[in-house]
Order: C-alpha cells, then structure tokens, then sequence
C-alpha cells in the first residue's frame, strides 16, 4: 500500500469521525436547550469556542443567533471544521483510496456525503436540525458497519481504525476538558438543576448517557463521570477504550509488516498508564494536568503513525 | 439526406433482424416504469460515483453522462466485419508508430510528406531510436466507427494516447444487468466484464520478458481529473495500485513508490496522464504532476509505460487522412474499413473548396478533441460560418474538413416516448506483443438533443450499452 493511501484512509476516517463527534455535541446541546426556559445560549457559545473557532466566528457575525452558530457549524465552508467540510474531506480521502475500499464502504461514505450536501445546501432552520443531526450521525453508523462487515481485517482496516480511535480519544479528552471544572471535587455534588445539565450535554455528546445511567443506576455524581469517561474499557468512546483500540490495531500491522514501531511503543504506554491504580481515583490527580498532557501525546502519537508508517 | 436507423431501417417498415426481440420486449413494458427504472439507473450512477468534471466549469460540480436504457444492437456479422477491419487498422498503427520513430521508411517512399511529422506537435524527437518492450506503443486504443446504412461504416478517428469511456461500457453494461436481466437470457450477448483482466494480462505479457512478476500500477492525474473514476475503476478491477505522479520517485535508476513498509519497484505504468504532464524534465516543463526522471527511467528499459509517449502521431487528424495509405504500406492490404474522406486545409486546392462548401461540412481542429473546437457548417449561422473562414485562411494547416455524414441513429427513451438519435460506437483495443484483441461492442455514444451529430460528453452527449449478440 502506498504511504500517501494510510494517509488518505486515516485521515477520512478522522474526518467522518470528527463530524460525526461534532454532530452529537450538537444534538446534546440542542436537547439541553430545549429542555430549558432559557435558550441554552451559554452552551452554543461554548461550542464555538471549545472548538477553537471563536475567533472566525467573531469575524462573520457582529449579533450571532443561535440559528447562526448552528448554520455555521454544520455547513460554512469557510470553517474547516464545520460538517459539511468534514465531510467533504472524508470524502475526498474517501476518492483517491477508492481502490482499497469495498463498494458497500465506499457507497456508504458516498451516500452520506450526498445526503449531507443536499440537507445543507440552503441556510438550516431549527425545525429541520434533529433530521440532520440523525441521518449524519446515521450515516456514521452504516459507514461502520459496511466496514465491519465487509473489509478484510488488514492493513487498510487497521489505518482506517487507528484514525477513527485517535480523533475519537482526542475528542473524549477535549470534551471532558470543557467540563473538567465541575468534575473536580470541589464542584458541588449533586448541585441545582445547571449542574446536572451540564453532565448530560457532556455524557450524550459522547454517547454515554444511557450506558451511565444504567450502569449507576441513576446517580449522577461528577468522580463517578470522569472515571467512567476515562477508565471504563467498556465504553466505546472512554480514553481507555480507544488506547486499547489504536494499540490493538498497531500490533496488527506490526504483526503483519513484521516489524516493531515507536507507535506502537507509545500506545502501549499510553494504555499502559490508564491502568496504573494511582489513576484510578481522580480525586488524586489534577485533572487538568491530566487531560492537557493527554492530548499532547495523542498528537504525539498521531505524528509517530504518520512517521513510522511514511504517511507524510 | 435519407437517415438510417438501426432498429428500424431506412423506410421505417420493418424492425431489423437483430432488433426484432428487442422491440417485442419494448412493446410489453409499460412506459411509466420505463422513466422510473431511467431514474433509478441515474441514482444508481451517482451513488457509485460514476461522474466527470467538465474542465473549465466553475463551480466544478460533478456531473453524470446520461445513461440511455435502450440499447444498441449488433449482429456478429456486422461485428465480425467491424472486428476484422480494427485490427488490421490498429496492426498498421503501431508498425507506422515503430517506423515513424525507427528508420521512417513511409517518409523516404514518399508516402507521407515529412512535414506532417515533422512539424507536428504530438511527435515526439525524444522516442527516436528506442522500441518499447514486446513492440507495442499502443497499448490500449479507443477506434471511433459511424454508421451511416446498413453496409457502410466509417472510422471517424483513432484514439491512440490515452482513449477513455471503458469504464462507461463496463458499467453501462452491469447497469442494465441489474435492471432488466430477463433481457440477457432471451438474448445471447457477448460478454465484456472481463475486460480489466484483458487489460492486465495484456499489460503483464508486454513486460514478460524484462521482468518476472511485473509490479503494474495505473497512474492518474488525481481526483479532479475528468475520468478518475475510470482510473479508480480500472486500478480496483485490476487489482493493482492507483499512484500519482508525486508518488512515483526514480532512484538509481529505477521507478520507486513509497509503500507503508519502504518502497517498491514499479515495473509497468498504465499511464492515464498525457504525454505533457509525464516527466517535467523531458516534456513540459512547467507540469507539476509529472515525476521529474521518468523518462530517462522509460528509455533506459527499467519501467514501461503504456501508452509509449508520442502515439499521438498516429492518431492526428491530418495523419488520419493518410490512414488507408498507411495500412496498405504495412499490411500490403487495402482497408478493411473507411476512412471518411478528408480535405486538408493545408493544401491549396482543398482549402479553396473547404471554403466554398463550409457550410456543408464538419471542420475540425487538427490536434481538436472532445468536440471543442469544431464547426457543424450545415448547422452553423451566417456569421459563424464567416468567423470559421478568417480562422481557416490565417491558420490553414490547422484544420481538417470532412463531409457531413448522415450518422445513423438508435432510439432513446425521451418524454414523448421512443425518439431516434444520432450515435456513434468507440471499440475498445488490447494490444499485446502476439495479439490484438477487441472487446465486443464498445461505447456507444449517443447525441440527446434531436437532430443533434455531436456525441461528446463534454457537449452534452448520453451513452448507451453496446451489444453484439448471436454465435
């Protein structure tokens, strides 16, 4: 396989990733704010900065809307980070590896681009927004599934997967970031309505807020979320979790290349490091050290794919 | 000027032999569900992502060719006949192509004037001297054929750089495959899936003995080239790697890519990126999709390249007007198929009467394609016609003119039911050292708009399945 081809199905699988993530962190934030008296406009301005877009947000819009945030999100070409070119892009990664990819993949990639297109030719009206978010986050899934079950489970699987887990991680530690201060033991436990809110705009962005519930039963408290989003192996988009993915994948290919990886070395550490008991209690970490350091090395990580694999 | 149509003849009396079961077909389905699998088959189309962009479209949107459902029949003996004629055609393009740059035998008998090609632009000095491996310079070539009566075909032009649309025929067919597959057992159709394969083997016997085991890899200008998804289709089906330009290195000497494990020696490039963009070092040298060195690599036998750079030669439209001469001088036979006859503006007497009768005939570009380019005189107004004769007579050798065939026509589904078109058929090619082998059938390509004699995509043109049925 050609070093640019990993590139190209690492990347598209970052992408999809990445619009599908942001696309869940909209639909949280659009049931949180519909399940208040105020419009939630705190959260929708959070959602503009957390992802590091206030500043060309700022630019275009003097008296910003709610529907605007929303509009510029999902479909401005001009953010790099907005849905329609996360999808774009997927898509484009999606076209020059359309050989190492099976027609149910690659129908599926293309379908939901065109799906996604057409849904955000025009301007989004609230009313249509939770059709929207469904059929990209839907599409996210069908995409998962054509690949599960119809690629061979080598090399090009094994990219593909390390780029989905790598945004994914990314995305948890970020996403925990923009909460960290009401985990911490100082936040009131159990405090007023605002509280409680705001745990479940960060576990339904994530996808976690039925699997919490159930697992505690219905007991909210902040120690209880953040280990659960770190630690829990179970869950499909914790830390841990997706360490043990990107890990898992890169033995693959070092099994499959015959060959041992400073990647793999480093995920291992990474993994590794989740499972030291120290860690375990969050109390005793500061958790914003914590998470700062993670996210440098799951860029670290990320660049030492890239080398070890001559992607770039 | 009395048009010949394919399913129902000259006089529209009776619906010809091998259309007969066809037509029975057509007049039990109902037309509503007609339009409705049309419909699906563009869906289909779109989904799979079988689109082209138009060069110098702004918005550069993806567009689709429009698929026909009706499709165009021909008999074995009308393809036997046509099969016979394109090999001997494409036998004595790649000996003119070996002669032109080895010797130049047909210049020295006089046959051709030695400015044709020396002065053209798609010959190329840096092939002189040098014979690809196996003898073959066109590997893969698309023959332009019209109809104009029961009996009479006409080569239009021969594509002998980098043809394009078998993706469309492969398609086209596997399309109709999935929405009318009764009409496949009650018709005895030629199959044409196995054309990668062809493609491949023939490619593979071509480096049989410079390598064991050739590394064959398709090479594309990119994803907003016009035909990626043919480079991408082609590559899958084939089983082999899809590479840019930056992606091929040469290192001592040898074509490199850069693999996720190391690198790879590249042994044989299904080159889909014309002659300009291939090596910024040896042709154009302002290209930034070529890889600089791959010249000096393909000269000096470590990697071939197919198609040899510098076919165009044989497929330019003023050499095309010496093709009957041409086959007679390698083959010793006369032409199996026509030549349409061609005035060239070059010459003093032709010009005169291209000028006195533009508006009768159809003048091309000499190194025109894709249908740019050209004047349609009998569809043209006074002031184009004017226009044309002050671009003819200040730049004469640039052009080619050729009478206005009554090109024959296949009907097409339109919303008033059953209309007939003009069409044209691209066969496609496969040269190997031994053989030459053409698939049955080809591109039919199909003008849409009523009356209309151009076919080209790139103009609005439609495409049809081909097929060539009976023993």
């Amino acid at each position: 396989m050609l070093g640019r081809h990993g590139d190209n199905l690492f990347w598209m699988a970052r992408y999809l990733e990445r619009s599908e993530n942001l696309s869940r962190r909209i639909q949280a934030t659009l049931h949180y704010a519909l399940s208040r008296q105020n419009d939630g406009e705190e959260e929708w301005t959070a959602l503009v900065s957390n992802h590091g877009l206030g500043s060309l947000f700022d630019e275009k819009y003097d008296d910003p809307k709610t529907i605007d945030i929303i509009n510029f999100l999902l479909r401005d070409r001009d953010n790099f980070d907005s849905v329609v070119s996360l999808m774009s892009k997927a898509r484009n990664n999606g076209r020059s590896v359309r050989t190492s990819l099976t027609r149910e993949v690659w129908l599926s990639l293309n379908e939901s681009w065109m799906k996604c297109e057409s849904a955000l030719k025009r301007p989004v009206n609230i009313r249509d927004l939770p059709v929207i978010l469904d059929d990209i986050i839907k599409g996210s899934s069908s995409f998962r599934g054509a690949l599960y079950g119809t690629m061979l489970h080598n090399d090009i699987f094994n990219f593909l997967r390390l780029g989905t887990f790598i945004e994914r991680a990314d995305n948890t530690i970020r996403t925990i970031d923009t909460k960290y201060h009401r985990l911490l033991p100082t936040a009131k436990v159990i405090g007023g309505s605002n509280d409680q809110g705001q745990w479940e705009v960060m576990l339904r962005s994530l996808a976690a807020w039925r699997s919490f519930n159930w697992l505690k039963k219905g007991r909210l408290d902040p120690l209880g979320v953040a280990n659960f989003l770190i630690f829990d192996e179970r869950m499909p988009r914790s830390i841990k979790f997706c360490y043990k993915e990107v890990k898992s994948n890169l033995e693959d290919l070092s099994n499959s290349y015959n060959k041992d990886y400073e990647s793999l070395g480093l995920a291992d550490e990474i993994f590794t490091s989740l499972n030291d008991d120290r860690l375990r209690n969050v109390q005793e970490i500061d958790l914003k050290v914590f998470l700062t350091e993670h996210m440098a090395k799951n860029n670290q990580l990320s660049q030492a794919i890239a080398n070890d694999f001559n992607m770039n | 000027m009395s048009i010949f149509d394919e399913m129902l003849g000259t006089d529209s009396q009776k619906t010809r032999q091998p259309y007969e079961k066809l037509m029975a077909w057509l007049g039990d389905q109902d037309l509503k569900k007609l339009y409705k699998k049309s419909a699906t088959a563009e869906e289909l189309f779109r989904r799979v992502g079988i689109t082209f962009n138009v060069y110098g479209d702004k918005k550069a949107e993806e567009r689709l060719i429009p698929f026909d459902l009706i499709p165009r029949i021909l008999s074995a003996n009308e393809w036997r006949m046509l099969e016979r004629g394109i090999i001997q055609r494409v036998a004595a393009i790649n000996a003119f192509l070996e002669d032109i740059y080895n010797g130049q035998h047909i210049l020295k008998a006089g046959i051709i004037p030695e400015n044709l090609i020396y002065k053209n632009k798609a010959f190329l000095p840096q092939m002189c001297g040098f014979k690809p491996p196996g003898g073959v310079y066109t590997h893969v070539v698309g023959v332009d054929i019209v109809r104009t009566s029961e009996n009479e075909f006409f080569v239009l032009e021969d594509n002998a750089r980098v043809p394009s649309g078998v993706s469309y025929m492969l398609e086209n067919r596997s399309t109709m495959q999935h929405m009318f597959p009764e009409l496949f057992t009650t018709h005895q159709i030629k199959p044409i899936s196995n054309y990668p394969k062809e493609l491949f083997k023939s490619l593979a016997l071509c480096a049989e003995n410079t390598f064991s085991d050739p590394n064959i890899v398709v090479l594309t200008p990119g994803i907003y080239n016009s035909a990626y998804y043919e480079h991408s289709f082609l590559a899958d089906e084939m089983g082999v790697e899809l590479v840019q330009g930056s992606d091929l290195k040469i290192h001592d000497g040898r074509v490199m890519i850069r693999t996720t494990t190391g690198t790879q020696n590249v042994d044989v490039i299904y080159r889909r990126v014309d002659d300009d963009f291939l090596d910024p070092l040896s042709f154009n040298p302002n290209s930034l999709l070529g890889t600089p060195g791959l010249f000096d690599a393909y000269r000096n036998g470590s990697v071939i390249l197919a198609n040899a750079p510098g076919t165009g030669i044989a497929d330019d439209k003023a050499v095309y007007s010496y093709l009957p001469e041409i086959i007679k001088f390698y083959t010793g036979e006369k032409a199996l198929l026509n030549n349409i006859p061609t005035w060239r503006c070059s010459e003093a007497d032709s010009l005169q009467y291209v000028l006195e009768h533009l508006h009768e005939l159809v003048v091309k570009e000499v190194h025109g394609s894709g249908g740019y380019g050209m004047l349609v005189g009998p569809a043209a107004s006074k002031q184009e016609l004017s226009a044309f004769c002050r671009k003819l007579k200040a730049n004469p050798g640039k052009y080619i003119a050729q009478p206005t065939l009554a090109l024959s026509t296949v009907p097409i589904l339109t919303r008033n039911g059953l209309a007939p078109r003009h069409v044209d058929l691209r066969p496609f090619v496969l040269v190997s050292p031994n053989t030459i082998e053409v698939t049955p059938g080809g591109l039919t390509r199909v003008a849409l708009k009523k009356g209309s004699l151009i076919v080209n995509s790139s103009q609005g043109g439609g495409t049809k399945d081909t097929w060539v049925i009976g023993a």
